[in-house]
C-alpha cells in the first residue's frame, strides 16, 4: 500500500485556483526556497512541531525528546507531556484512497468550478502518490496541481495526464540566481513549462514578487520575454508575504532571508503591459 | 454620502453630544404609593418623558434625542425596585399597524375600550391612556422646539406625525424614532426593528412617485440610521452595543415572491457606507436568492462589522408553522433583538427566558453517575436524564416567574388593545418562550472524549477522567492531549457529531412545543448569548480538554480550542440537524480572515459558501472578517481604535468599550480563522 505524507489540507483555499476549492499540500520539497512561507512542508519526513506561543517553559518537550549529536527531537511522548498542548505532529499519512475518501466528504458543496489543488512541499516529488490520488479522483472533480514545475520530465508527462489545471511557478530566469535563492537550477522547470504549454492544459504562470530578488526590472522583464516566446499573455503575481517567517519557530528553524523583507515591493506591472501580458496581482 | 450625512456621522463619532446629558436619580414612591401597577408603570414612563429636555444636533432631520440617561424607579414594600421585576422586551412592536394609523387614532380606540371596561381591565386602559398622552406630550414639546430651532424639515414632519399617519419616508422615520424613543423611555430595551424594508416600503415608494430621487431618500436613510446610534451608549444591555436595534431585509412570501426590492438595497447600502453598531442587518434567504445578492452581502461581510446576519427561510418558516404560528404570520417572520425569530407586531415571545447549558448538564452527569456506568450507552442514558430534568425544571421556573406589566408596550403589539389585557399578561397573540442551547460543541466533544478514551480505548479509567477534571488538569497532561485530539464538532465527523444531535433532540423533544402558563410554547434554541461567558466560567473542566471556567464557543459553533477542518466541513456539520426543532436560532459564527476578501474571486468564494449553508438547511449563518493582529493591536492601545466594531454574539458592539472577557473571547475566535 502506497502512502503519503500530507502536511495540511485547506479547505476553502481562494489562492489556489478557480471556484470553492480544498489544497492539499505534499509533505517534502527539493527546494529551498528563501522566502518560504511552509518551512514544516520542506523535510521528506514528519517531524513534531512545537509552538513556542503560550509555552511555559515547563521543560516536558525536551526531557521527553531524543537527543543525537546535539540536537533534539520531539516525540510523541513529547506530544503527550506538554501542558498546554503545544505540539503536534507536522504530518498526517494517507493512503490515496484514505485521502481520496476524506476529499470527497466535500464534494457536494464544492460549486461547479471548484474541486482539489495538490501543492505541497512539492508534489512533483510524490509522483506514485500523486498519481494515485489524481487517477481515484478523475471525473469527480477539477483537479489542480500547484507546482514549482522541478521535476524530471519523464514525472511531469506522467502527471500532465491527469491533471486538469495547473498552477506553474516561474521564479527567476538566471540560473545562478535561481540556484543561489532556491537551492536549485531551474532548467529543468524552463523545460517542464514547454512541456506544459505543448501538453494543451490550461494552465497560469504564477511568480511570486520578491523584494530585489525576483522583483527587479532584470528579472520581471527576462520572464516577460520568455512569456511572449511561448504565446503566453498572462501572468498572476503574489506579493511577498511578510507573515513568511511566521511558522520557522514552530518548525525548530530559523527565518534568515538575505534579501531585504522590509524593501517596498516592486510589482512591475508597466513591463507585462509594455510586452502585451496581462498581469494581476492576487 | 452626502455633507449632511459626513457632519451628521463626525458628530456620532466624537461622541461629545453625550456630555449633554444629565443623570438625576429620581424616585416616585411616593407619587405612586397608591396607585396600581398599571398606573405606576405609567407613572414612571410619564416621569422619564418629562424629564427629557429637546434638543437636536446641527443638522438633525429625526430629534428624539434621549438628555437624561436615568431612569426613575419605585421603591417596593420589601425593599426591592419595581424595575427589578420588569423584562427587557427583546421583542418587535407592530410599525406597520401603529403607523398606519397614528397615535390619536390608537388614543381614540383605547378611550373607547375604556368606556365599557371595569375592574383591572380600566385599570389597564387607564394607564394605556396617560402612556400614550405622555409620549404625545413629548413629540408636541419636540415640535415646538424644532420650531423655535428653524429645524424647518423636523418641524413639519412632526405637525404630521405621530399624531396622523406618515405621508412620506421623511416622516415615517420621524414616527419610528419617536416610538423608539418613548418605548425606551418605557424601560422597554432590545426592540428590534423587523423588516423595515416591507413596512417603510409604501411611504419610499410614495416619495419615488413624487419625484424624489434615490440619492435623496439614501440621504434620509443615512441620516435616520445616524440618529438611531445617538443613544446606544445609555441602552441597557449586557454590553455596549447589546440593545437589539436589528433589521431584517428580505424575505420570500408563500409564492416564492422575493420581497427584496428598492428599500433593501437602499438600507444595504447606507449601512456599507456608514459602518455603524445600528441596526443590525439581517438578510432572508432561500436556496432560490440569486448568487449576486449574496455577493453583494459578502462586500458587506468584508467590511467586519459582522452583518448581514443570515436567516434561511426555507427552515426558518416551516419550523414556525410546526409550532403553530398561522402560515402567513411564519412567512412574515424577523428576528428579535439578536437571532431569535419572531412575528413582528404579534407577539411577546420572551425568546430568552431561559437556557439549557448542556455542559453543566454534562458536568452533574459525570460526578453523579460516570462511576456506575458501565458502558457509554449506559453514561448517554443518564446524560439524557439530566437534560430532561433540566428541562423540566426550566419549564417550572419560567412558568413560575412573574413580570411587571407595560401599557405602552401593549398598545403597540396586536391584540392587547382588543382583548384588553397587557401584553405582560397574556394580550398578546404569541405568548411563547425561548430557550437557548448553550455550549453543545463543549458537551459533545466532551461526550466524544468520554466515549472514547474510557470505554472505547479504555485508556483511562473513569475515576481518572473524574481526577483529571477535578484537578483541572494538573499532573494530567498526557489524558488532556488524548482528549484534546479526540474527534470534535465542526470536522463533519459523524462520530461527534451524532453525539451532538442526540443531546439537541433530547432537548428538543423535552421543551420544544411543551406548554407554558401564557398560551403559548416553549421554543428550543442553538444560541448562547452571553452563556458562552458568563456560563462557562460557572463549569468546571470538562472531558473535551477544556480547562474550568474557560469559554464556550460563540452560540452554534466550534468550541474555542477545535481546530477545525476548515469552512465547508464546519457548515457540513452544523447542518446535520434537523434545525426546524430549534427554531428560537442561534447562528453558526465563522470566523474568516479578512485577506480571503482581498480580490473578487475571494468574495464570489464567500457567497458560495453561504449558498451551499442554505442548501445544506442551515437555519442562521453569520461570518465574520476578522484580522487578528488588529484586534490584539486595538487591546493594547484602544485609544487608536475608537470606531473599531467587532460581532459579539447577536449583536455588533465598538471592541473598546467591551469588558475585557469579552475582547478576549472575540480575539479567542479568531485563532482559527481561515
Amino acid at each position: 500500500m502506497q502512502y503519503g505524507l500530507v502536511f495540511a489540507v485547506e479547505e476553502f483555499s481562494t489562492f489556489d485556483g478557480p471556484g470553492i476549492r480544498t489544497t492539499v499540500f505534499l509533505q517534502g520539497c527539493p527546494l529551498r526556497c528563501q522566502w518560504c512561507h511552509n518551512p514544516e512542508g520542506q523535510p521528506f519526513v514528519n517531524f513534531v512541531l512545537r509552538s513556542p506561543n503560550g509555552c511555559i517553559g515547563c521543560g516536558n518537550c525536551e526531557k521527553y525528546a531524543d537527543h543525537k549529536n546535539g540536537k533534539t527531537i520531539y516525540t510523541q511522548e513529547s506530544i503527550d507531556h506538554c501542558p498546554n498542548h503545544l505540539l503536534r505532529w507536522d504530518s498526517v499519512e494517507y493512503t490515496p484512497r484514505s485521502l481520496v475518501q476524506k476529499l470527497e466528504k466535500n464534494f457536494p458543496i464544492l460549486n461547479p468550478d471548484g474541486g482539489v489543488t495538490f501543492s505541497g512541499g512539492e508534489p512533483l516529488a510524490h509522483p506514485e502518490f500523486l498519481l494515485a490520488c489524481l487517477r481515484l479522483l478523475r471525473g469527480k472533480t477539477d483537479r489542480a496541481l500547484q507546482t514549482s514545475g522541478y521535476a524530471s520530465a519523464e514525472v511531469f508527462r506522467r502527471v500532465l495526464k491527469e491533471v486538469d489545471r495547473v498552477l506553474f511557478d516561474i521564479k527567476l530566469m538566471d540560473d545562478d540566481t535561481h540556484i543561489k535563492y532556491t537551492g536549485v537550477s531551474n532548467r529543468r522547470i524552463l523545460k517542464n513549462f514547454t512541456i506544459l504549454k505543448e501538453s494543451g492544459i490550461p494552465f497560469v504562470v504564477r511568480t511570486p514578487l520578491i523584494p530585489g530578488v525576483t522583483d527587479t526590472k532584470k528579472n520581471l522583464s527576462a520572464i516577460a520575454d520568455f512569456l511572449n516566446e511561448n504565446g503566453v499573455d498572462y501572468i498572476e503575481l503574489l506579493a511577498y508575504n511578510p507573515m513568511a517567517g511566521a511558522k520557522y519557530p514552530l518548525a525548530g528553524k530559523e527565518y534568515a532571508p538575505t534579501f531585504d523583507e522590509k524593501a517596498p515591493v516592486n510589482f512591475g506591472l508597466e513591463i507585462f503591459a509594455e510586452k502585451g501580458i496581462a498581469a494581476k496581482v492576487i | 454620502m452626502t455633507d449632511r450625512v459626513k457632519k451628521l456621522l463626525a458628530i456620532l463619532q466624537e461622541r461629545k453630544y453625550r456630555a449633554r446629558r444629565t443623570h438625576t436619580k429620581m424616585d416616585i414612591t411616593d407619587i405612586a404609593a397608591d396607585k396600581d401597577q398599571y398606573m405606576q408603570i405609567a407613572l414612571l414612563m410619564e416621569t422619564m418623558l418629562q424629564a427629557q429636555k429637546p434638543w437636536l444636533v446641527e443638522n438633525d432631520l429625526f430629534g428624539f434625542n434621549r438628555s437624561e440617561a436615568e431612569f426613575p424607579d419605585i421603591r417596593l414594600e420589601d425593599g426591592t425596585y419595581l424595575s427589578a421585576q420588569r423584562s427587557k422586551g427583546n421583542t418587535c412592536i407592530d410599525y406597520e399597524g401603529v403607523m398606519a394609523k397614528g397615535m390619536d387614532a390608537l388614543l381614540e380606540d383605547v378611550r373607547m375600550h375604556r368606556q365599557s371596561a371595569e375592574g383591572e381591565q380600566a385599570q389597564f386602559y387607564d394607564a394605556v391612556i396617560l402612556s400614550i398622552e405622555a409620549a404625545l406630550d413629548m413629540a408636541d414639546r419636540y415640535r415646538a422646539y424644532a420650531k423655535e430651532q428653524g429645524a424647518q424639515a423636523l418641524y413639519e414632519a412632526l405637525c404630521q406625525v405621530p399624531h396622523n399617519p406618515p405621508k412620506n419616508f421623511h416622516q415615517a422615520c420621524v414616527f419610528q424614532k419617536f416610538l423608539i424613543f418613548t418605548l425606551r423611555c418605557n424601560r422597554s430595551e432590545h426592540m428590534g426593528i423587523g423588516r423595515f424594508d416591507q413596512y417603510m416600503l409604501p411611504y419610499y415608494l410614495a416619495d419615488k412617485a413624487a419625484g424624489k430621487s434615490d440619492e435623496a431618500l439614501l440621504e434620509i436613510l443615512e441620516a435616520y440610521f445616524i440618529s438611531i446610534n445617538m443613544d446606544t451608549d445609555i441602552y441597557d444591555g449586557q454590553q455596549q452595543g447589546d440593545n437589539g436595534q436589528s433589521l431584517v431585509l428580505g424575505g420570500y412570501d408563500k409564492y416564492g415572491n422575493d420581497m427584496y426590492n428598492g428599500l433593501s438595497q437602499l438600507c444595504m447600502e447606507a449601512s456599507m457606507e456608514l459602518q455603524l453598531i445600528d441596526p443590525k442587518i439581517n438578510l432572508r434567504v432561500n436556496k432560490t436568492t440569486p448568487v449576486e445578492r449574496l455577493e453583494y452581502a459578502t462586500r458587506m461581510t468584508k467590511l467586519g462589522l459582522g452583518f448581514p446576519q443570515y436567516c434561511n427561510d426555507d427552515v426558518v418558516v416551516p419550523g414556525l408553522i410546526a409550532l403553530g404560528y398561522s402560515e402567513e404570520d411564519a412567512y412574515n417572520y424577523a428576528v428579535a433583538a439578536c437571532w431569535e425569530f419572531i412575528i413582528p407586531g404579534k407577539g411577546l415571545d420572551m425568546v430568552n427566558i431561559h437556557s439549557m447549558k448542556f455542559p453543566l448538564e454534562l458536568e452533574r452527569a459525570l460526578k453523579e453517575d460516570l462511576l456506575n456506568c458501565d458502558s457509554f450507552a449506559a453514561f448517554m442514558t443518564c446524560v439524557k436524564q439530566k437534560v430532561y430534568e433540566a428541562c423540566q425544571a426550566i419549564i417550572k421556573r419560567c412558568n413560575e416567574r412573574s413580570f411587571a406589566v407595560s401599557p405602552y408596550l401593549s398598545v403597540l403589539i396586536q391584540d392587547c388593545i382588543g382583548r384588553g389585557k397587557d401584553v405582560y399578561r397574556g394580550g398578546a397573540i404569541y405568548n411563547n418562550f425561548g430557550v437557548h442551547g448553550v455550549g453543545i460543541a463543549t458537551a459533545a466533544n466532551s461526550l466524544m472524549a468520554v466515549k472514547q478514551l474510557v470505554f472505547d480505548e479504555k485508556f483511562c479509567t473513569a475515576q481518572e477522567l473524574l481526577q483529571a477534571l477535578e484537578d483541572n488538569f494538573e499532573g494530567h497532561e498526557v489524558l488532556r492531549n488524548r482528549m484534546l485530539s479526540c474527534p470534535q464538532m465542526g470536522n463533519n465527523d459523524d462520530q461527534v457529531d451524532d453525539l451532538a444531535w442526540e443531546l439537541m433532540d433530547c432537548f428538543s423533544e423535552n421543551i420544544h412545543g411543551k406548554p407554558n402558563n401564557k398560551g403559548g410554547v416553549f421554543r428550543a434554541g442553538t444560541g448562547t448569548a452571553q452563556g458562552m461567558v458568563y456560563t462557562a466560567e460557572k463549569v468546571g473542566a470538562t472531558p473535551d480538554g477544556r480547562k474550568a471556567r474557560d469559554f464556550f464557543g460563540s452560540n452554534f459553533s466550534p468550541s474555542l480550542h477545535s481546530k477545525v477542518a476548515g469552512p465547508l466541513s464546519c457548515i457540513q456539520s452544523f447542518t446535520k440537524y434537523d434545525l426546524k426543532k430549534a427554531i428560537n436560532g442561534g447562528p453558526l459564527t465563522l470566523e474568516i480572515h479578512d485577506t480571503v476578501f482581498r480580490h473578487e474571486g475571494g468574495i464570489q468564494k464567500v457567497a458560495a459558501l453561504v449558498r451551499a449553508f442554505i442548501q445544506l438547511g442551515g437555519h442562521q449563518l453569520q461570518l465574520n472578517a476578522v484580522n487578528r493582529e488588529r484586534l490584539l493591536d486595538a487591546q493594547k492601545n484602544p485609544q487608536n481604535y475608537p470606531n473599531l466594531i467587532v460581532r459579539v454574539w447577536g449583536w455588533s458592539g465598538y471592541f473598546v468599550e467591551l469588558d475585557q472577557q469579552f475582547q478576549d473571547h472575540i480575539i479567542r475566535r479568531t485563532e482559527f480563522s481561515v
